[in-house]
């Protein structure tokens, strides 16, 4: 089996990616943000300013056309407009008799010829201009001051906020907002003209973004979020791989352990098929010669020497039966000790809960705590109760989930104690029962037939005994018995 | 011809060759046992008739390896292979190689014997029938070229005054060739020639074809 692996920098460099791609869609999406709203206060921007500009045609259009006279001082007009428009400075009257200087001349002779005001000259530096409208009998103008004109009331953006606007007119420009000044960074930039004739400025409206106005706590937040994830997946990966690689390590001990004993099996095959090749051979030669009705009869010095060769042969194929079972023989001695069968099943009990819980196993456990501690290897005695316990939960993979039932009892019976393991599973056929602790007899697909045959092994090394017998009610019932630890208690008087 | 079969026996143990010699023996062949494949390579008798019997498993070198350099060397007895535990694998090797049984050890004495016998008779008939070969090809080379295409001619099933009409001879020139022919082959009847030499007739004629 090839397991495929992500290499260990995929998940690193994928976050870096991530955070780097995510960080530029943030940045580019808090732009684009900005840039919206900011174009939105440079039109509401032009459309005041506009407004005003279209308001100063109107009081000189109205002007020219009501034709105030200069008869009294009091009803003067520029008084009474520059108490109600504060930014009108002045305004001019020429009547017929009068001439203005130069650039007022000029200004209406434009006016007259084009009909609608115009611009007489800007003060930039100041922010004042004076508009003109020719007329008859009278021409008037209007001086105004634009810093007066600015509707700061329905103004959209704050007075000494960031943004910078000024009024241009040729090279020169009037500054309504200073704004924070060129930060290094990003600038925003919007210009239009005012929507005027008579004022041909053009608002232009700058905001200049600092490094320090960018989303820094959403960017840090999700770099943080994104090298977590990374982190977290390495971590899963690595524990991943961690937990192949112990079950690969197992799985190959299986498999090692299973080619050891083929090679086992192979080289006892040749070890033995030796010897009862020469024997079958030899004998069957003596039998031949024997049959053999020659004129002087059977050549009888032959068929001794192969009679004697085939016995020396079956002698040599036990010799060899006997150094593997030296071979593999567990030591004669076991080390046994006292042992608490409970503690034996519970670990085994526990080693199996996987197994037992997802076959939904229903478990019942009878006595174990009042039984008497036993005489055993713990781990023989392990080794047994796991193979009872796993055979068990084989045979009720056969049944139903509902009828899974695994029932281990344990009972003192004279020097002995008695564990008792039933499960409600299909029990053992006939046959099957007759040759449970034969070596190499299986009724499992694959199975080795080693299990049962080595448990009764152990349990005889430690003086015990194991017996399998059908319950029934159906089911299987193995039973292990096994000596004592404590001397029987005397009987209670 | 004049010998009894000859049995070459391979195994390096020699319970088992002792066994197995033994068993053969009581049929009348004769045996040799050799104990290493290697000596039994450089030094056995490769004219005389019989069969060779080999164990898979030796030390140094296997059974199947000695098979191959038998078929590499061209020698032609027969073999038996013997093995303690055969594999599909191996078996399939074997027969590759040319191996004429593969029996599993421990052998049955009749399924072995009549293996041997078997192979002995397939050896003999291999070696009769090369060297009729070889005697038809040396009479065949003594033929004048005319004969040849009298000979051609004849097993093509003309009579004498059909080969003389295609040859341009008198029944007479071809009469005597033929005479000359039967018996520089040494053949006493048509049939006989016919069915020694046509194949040899058809050989000559078909590179001129």
């Amino acid at each position: 089996m090839v397991y495929r692996t992500l290499p260990r920098w995929v998940w690193p460099t994928g976050g870096l990616l991530l955070a780097v791609a995510g960080a530029a869609w943030l940045l580019q999406a808090d732009l684009a943000a900005r840039r919206a709203a900011f174009d939105t206060d440079a039109r509401i921007v032009h459309r005041l300013l506009s407004q005003q500009a279209a308001q100063h045609d109107a009081m000189l259009a109205t002007l020219t056309l009501l034709q105030p006279g200069a008869a009294t001082a009091s009803s003067s007009p520029e008084t009474r407009l520059a108490a109600v428009y504060p930014q009108v400075l002045q305004v001019l009257r020429r009547s017929d008799s009068e001439t203005w200087p130069a650039p007022l001349a000029r200004a209406e002779a434009e006016s007259a010829a084009l009909r609608r005001p115009v611009l007489a000259g800007a003060d930039m530096a100041r922010g004042q201009f004076t508009l003109v409208q020719a007329g008859t009998p009278a021409s008037f103008a209007l001086r105004i001051d634009a810093a007066a004109a600015v509707p700061w009331a329905d103004w959209p953006l704050p007075r000494d906020g960031p943004v910078r606007t000024l009024l241009r007119h040729g090279d020169a420009s009037w500054v309504l907002q200073p704004g924070a000044g060129e930060a290094t960074g990003w600038r925003l930039l919007a210009e239009k003209r005012l929507a005027s004739d008579s004022q041909p400025f053009t608002v232009v409206v700058t905001r200049a973004l600092g490094i320090g106005e960018l989303p820094w706590a959403r960017l840090l937040l999700w770099c943080v979020a994104v090298a977590a994830a990374a982190a977290a997946l390495t971590a899963w990966q690595r524990q991943r791989e961690t937990a192949r690689r112990s079950q690969e390590l197992l799985r190959l001990g299986q498999v090692g352990r299973l080619n050891a004993l083929g090679e086992l099996a192979a080289g006892m095959a040749h070890e033995i098929n030796q010897p009862l090749t020469a024997m079958l051979a030899s004998t069957q030669a003596a039998q031949r010669l024997l049959d053999d009705t020659d004129d002087d009869g059977p050549d009888l010095a032959t068929v001794r020497r192969a009679l004697a060769q085939g016995a020396q042969q079956a002698r040599r194929a036990a010799e060899v039966v006997a150094r593997l079972r030296r071979l593999v023989q567990p030591a004669d001695t076991a080390a046994t000790q006292p042992l608490r069968l409970a503690d034996t099943v519970h670990s085994v009990l526990y080693l199996l809960a996987p197994q037992v819980e997802a076959a939904g196993v229903q478990t019942e456990l009878h006595g174990l705590d009042d039984a008497p501690a036993v005489l055993a290897d713990p781990v023989a005695l392990e080794q047994i109760v796991h193979n009872l316990v796993n055979n068990a939960l084989q045979a009720l993979a056969a049944v139903t989930a509902d009828r899974r039932r695994l029932q281990i009892d344990a009972a003192a019976a004279g020097d002995s104690v008695r564990l008792t393991v039933r499960d409600s599973g299909p029990g053992f056929a006939p046959q099957a029962l007759e040759r449970a602790f034969e070596p190499f007899f299986t009724t499992r697909e694959g199975g080795l037939g080693l299990g049962l045959s080595l448990c009764e092994s152990l349990a005889t090394g430690m003086g015990g005994t194991l017996a399998a017998r059908n319950q029934a009610a159906g089911g299987a019932e193995l039973t292990l018995t096994l000596p004592r630890a404590a001397p029987v208690a005397p009987a209670p008087a | 011809m004049n010998q009894t079969p000859l049995i070459h026996l391979v195994d390096d143990d020699p319970a088992v060759r002792d066994g197995l010699a033994l068993l053969i023996g009581t049929v009348g062949l004769r045996v040799m046992p050799w104990a290493h494949p290697q000596a039994f390579l450089d030094g056995f008798d490769r004219d005389a008739i019989g069969a060779i019997v080999l164990d898979v498993r030796m030390p140094g070198l296997g059974g199947l390896q000695v098979l191959e350099a038998l078929r590499a060397q061209g020698v032609d007895q027969p073999v038996v292979m013997l093995t303690g535990h055969g594999t599909v694998a191996m078996c399939r090797r074997a027969f590759k190689g040319g191996a004429a049984e593969f029996l599993e050890k421990p052998v049955d004495d009749q399924q072995l014997l009549d293996a041997l016998q078997a192979a002995v008779r397939q050896h003999v008939r291999s070696r009769q029938h090369h060297r009729a070969d070889r005697e038809a090809r040396e009479r065949y080379a003594q033929l004048s070229p005319r004969e040849r295409e009298v000979l051609g001619l004849i097993v093509g099933g003309l009579t004498n005054k059909e080969i003389g009409r295609a040859l341009a001879l008198s029944p007479r020139t071809v009469e005597s060739h033929r005479a000359h022919l039967f018996g520089k082959l040494g053949a006493p009847t048509l049939a006989q020639l016919i069915l020694r030499y046509a194949q040899l007739v058809e050989d000559d004629a078909a590179p001129d074809a």
